[in-house]
């Protein structure tokens, strides 16, 4: 085999790794074809970026609100007990512990009849009889979708009497988490739509306005990630800065929100806005990004 | 260097080409000749990957090109020079850039890169022309441009697919003339064309098709 048949054997089949600056100055001249291809898209990058950061914007604002109803349903669930109370003659302390190990349970506290009955009269006058009230065990339970579970197990040991707790309050907790949820969730597939379909169109442009270059780059020998990695990162670089400017109507909500969590003596979700706005730069520049990789693999055939 | 064995491309019911077995070795320099749709240009894609055999073997530098795995392609064309009919020049770029194109993309310093250019280009004899754009030179500049960038990498093999097909009779042979120096330090070259002039000038090996076979393949031969 002659010396130019080895060379082209070896540099077909084998993967030559480059040192650093090799590395370095690949990404240096991937970062350039980024800004000329930035520089080449024109006044359509306002458009483009303009667009995302609107749809962004939406995304972030009902993201944060979802944080906020979030919180509102965890203190009122907070609230919600399961009173169990117990026949005469039964072992508290057996039952509490049973109860304690039922799944979702968080906490079990024993109000004596004494203590109820102490109570109760503190609060209205009463006649002198033999106190009446039976011991109770308030049941706290980590979520309020979880009542219902718990107290159809409780429903079940010996020594319970009756069972109580606020049904209707429950469920509209329940109904209230859910909303937020899958708000939340319609929200994130429109935003990932509307984006992926922006960038999939500036992408598309800009492969067509290339088209001739991609076309010579390809027949010369240049990797197909050289081609397709500055498409990526423009991409990337529409969401993030989408992402960026959203972050100002974004901080608009948020005080907002302060000022109802204020109102109601609700806490603020914490962290919320440092939540949001991470979630807000990651979904721009994943889906900026995203949106780019798909367009390459549907327009360039490379 | 070369080998293609039973090598058919079929296009529906038509075949670009039938049967071909070919061997070019090392340091030749070889015209492919024949008339429009003979299958000159298939052949020549072939040999870059643009085109895939639908049966047979492509073998350059003992790698079966046929089986190439997409990923691969961009080595195997680094691996030689191609020249185009339309130059295929970036006419936004310089003269200087279009050479430097792709080897820039290897992450090669700036230095080398230069040195690099301006040895293509004295190859080419169009120094004078390195700050210039495509738009600003005659076609045989143009061609030239296309030949340092096809050099530009050093590769052991330049395939020139109708290199003088838009140059006047002057322009092809200093075109051909470029490809003949570059052949005499050892580059295989191989040069599809329809120019019998230049084929009767240099006296080269020929190979000749005609429907997709090979009807003729003779060394120091005239196009006939």
């Amino acid at each position: 085999m002659s010396n130019a048949e080895q060379t082209i054997k070896g540099k077909v089949k084998k993967h030559i790794p480059k040192d650093w600056l090799c590395e370095f100055r690949i990404a240096y001249r991937i970062i350039k074809e980024v800004i000329n291809d930035l520089k080449r898209t024109g006044i359509v990058n306002i458009f483009i970026i303009t667009t995302m950061a609107a749809i962004l914007t939406i995304f972030a604002a009902l993201f944060r609100t979802t944080l906020s109803l979030s919180e509102f349903a965890s203190q009122l669930g907070n609230v919600l007990e399961i009173s169990v109370y117990l026949k005469n003659g039964t072992d508290v302390n057996t039952v509490g512990q049973r109860i304690k190990a039922v799944d979702n349970v968080v906490k079990v506290k024993l109000i004596t009849k004494e203590e109820s009955w102490n109570d109760l009269k503190h609060q209205i006058q009463m006649p002198d009889i033999s106190n009446p009230l039976p011991d109770t065990l308030r049941v706290k339970v980590n979520k309020p979708e979880n009542i219902k579970a718990v107290l159809d197990t409780i429903k079940t040991f010996s020594g319970v009497e009756d069972i109580s707790y606020a049904e209707e309050l429950a469920k509209k907790i329940q109904i209230l988490t859910h909303i937020a949820n899958i708000t939340m969730l319609v929200v994130i597939i429109t935003v990932a739509f509307l984006t992926i379909t922006i960038i999939n169109n500036t992408i598309q442009l800009v492969i067509q306005s290339r088209k001739d270059e991609i076309e010579i780059m390809r027949l010369m020998g240049v990797s197909n990630w050289y081609i397709k990695t500055p498409l990526v990162l423009q991409g990337a670089f529409y969401g993030f800065t989408a992402a960026l400017i959203a972050v100002i109507p974004l901080k608009i909500v948020n005080n907002l929100l302060l000022n109802v969590h204020n109102f109601f003596l609700v806490p603020s979700p914490a962290m919320a806005e440092n939540i949001v706005v991470t979630s807000l730069l990651l979904v721009g520049i994943l889906f900026g990004a995203g949106g780019s990789f798909f367009s390459i693999k549907k327009y360039l055939q490379v | 260097m070369i080998q293609l064995r039973a090598v058919t491309k079929k296009y529906k019911n038509n075949y670009a080409l039938k049967n071909i077995n070919l061997d070019i070795v090392s340091g030749e320099f070889v015209f492919v000749t024949g008339a429009s749709g003979a299958g000159k240009s298939t052949l020549m894609k072939m040999l870059y990957k643009e085109e895939t055999p639908s049966s047979g073997t492509v073998l350059i530098g003992g790698i079966n090109i046929a089986n190439l795995p997409p990923e691969k392609v961009p080595n195997l064309r680094r691996c030689m020079g191609i020249v185009f009919q339309d130059y295929k020049l970036l006419n936004n770029q310089t003269v200087y850039d279009n050479i430097a194109y792709v080897i820039r993309t290897l992450g090669i310093s700036s230095k080398e890169v230069n040195a690099r250019v301006t040895g293509a280009l004295k190859v080419v004899g169009l120094l004078d022309k390195i700050k210039a754009k495509p738009t600003e030179l005659s076609g045989g500049e143009q061609q030239r441009v296309s030949i340092a960038r096809a050099i530009v990498n050093g590769p052991p093999l330049l395939i020139a697919d109708e290199p003088t097909g838009n140059l006047d009779p002057k322009n092809s042979m200093e075109v051909m003339q470029i490809l003949d120096q570059i052949n005499q330090r050892g580059i295989t070259v191989i040069v599809s064309t329809h120019d019998s002039s230049l084929v009767n000038y240099f006296r080269k090996r020929v190979i000749t098709l005609d429907n997709g076979e090979i009807i003729r393949d003779i060394q120091a031969g005239t196009y006939e």
